[in-house]
């Protein structure tokens, strides 16, 4: 067992705390959603984290501008592919929910979906351009121009927009997401699971760039 | 009292239930073996089966730290081989 940070101990029980609650409480029965309304604390916070993520490799990106320092290069790209993981998981689940709700995997009918797939595709841009440079400075320089862009174009995309325009997906037709509609206790189970999930992301950020690090060193003990 | 020897109590209460007698040949009525068994295993079905689906996130959840646990064991035995200059 390695000596892990006191955080992701408590991460892990929050998490499963989480877990256990988003299952057992009891939630109301809506019809159409019936016990799918759980879904709110799995989906919905895949979102949360992917905007707080993808709003710190921003900040990453814009602190590799100020400073030149590759730490932070390594920490925006890191932020980015794990951001992608998380928009990627939020597809999936709202896909999978909108098979049993409304009626069909995908739909282009509907904005948010549309334009968060769109979104995704202007990070996925950012890892294509990444490739496409072998000096890792002008690299590091060029990615975090683009993720500046790539990072707001988010807002938009994701929350103004689909708010504008009509939709079956909650927080359509100039609404908040959250109406007086939703049952107020699951907010309970809600907002906890946003965090855990915020602090899970975290942890697999820090993994990377960990890993980016190593690799970096070992690189550099090699060729030495 | 040692994680390991409570995980193995835990699992064999688990699968006495089937060894004993559901372990049958035939598919014919799910519905009533489910609600059938030990205390645990009523409690599994009920609320239309959602215990079960609790059960199955659980699990991804516990395989998902265990992975991670296993990642950070890694990256320290190779950060230390490699120390920051």
């Amino acid at each position: 067992m390695p000596k892990l940070n006191i955080w992701k101990y408590l991460l892990l029980l929050w998490m499963t705390v989480v877990l256990l609650a988003a299952f057992l409480i009891r939630v109301p029965d809506i019809p159409i959603l019936h016990e799918t309304s759980r879904n709110l604390f799995f989906h919905v916070p895949m979102w949360f984290t992917m905007t707080v993520v993808f709003g710190a490799g921003l900040v990453f990106s814009i602190r590799y501008l100020a400073s030149n320092n590759m730490r932070m290069d390594a920490l925006a790209e890191s932020a980015t592919l794990i951001g992608i993981l998380f928009g990627i998981c939020g597809l999936l689940t709202g896909s999978l929910w909108a098979r049993f709700t409304w009626g069909t995997w995908w739909t282009f009918a509907e904005p948010k979906m549309n334009l968060s797939a769109m979104a995704m595709m202007i990070y996925v841009a950012y890892f294509i351009l990444r490739s496409a440079y072998d000096d890792p400075e002008k690299r590091a320089k060029i990615a975090a121009v683009y993720n500046i862009f790539a990072a707001t174009t988010v807002p938009f995309l994701l929350y103004v927009i689909p708010r504008q325009l009509p939709s079956l997906h909650p927080g359509a037709d100039g609404n908040p997401a959250f109406s007086d509609l939703t049952a107020p206790e699951l907010r309970l189970v809600f907002y906890p699971a946003v965090i855990g999930f915020i602090g899970l992301a975290a942890w697999i950020i820090q993994l990377r760039y960990r890993y980016l690090m190593l690799r970096n060193r070992m690189d550099r003990s090699a060729a030495s | 009292m040692n994680p390991v020897y409570i995980l193995i109590v835990t699992f064999v209460v688990f699968v006495s239930d089937t060894l004993s007698s559901a372990y049958g040949d035939s598919w014919e009525g799910v519905r009533e073996t489910a609600e059938q068994g030990n205390v645990i295993m009523q409690a599994m079905a009920s609320n239309n089966l959602i215990f079960v689906v609790l059960g199955v996130s659980l699990i991804i959840w516990f395989v998902l730290i265990a992975y991670l646990i296993r990642i950070e064991k890694k990256l320290e035995y190779l950060e230390q081989k490699h120390p920051k200059e």
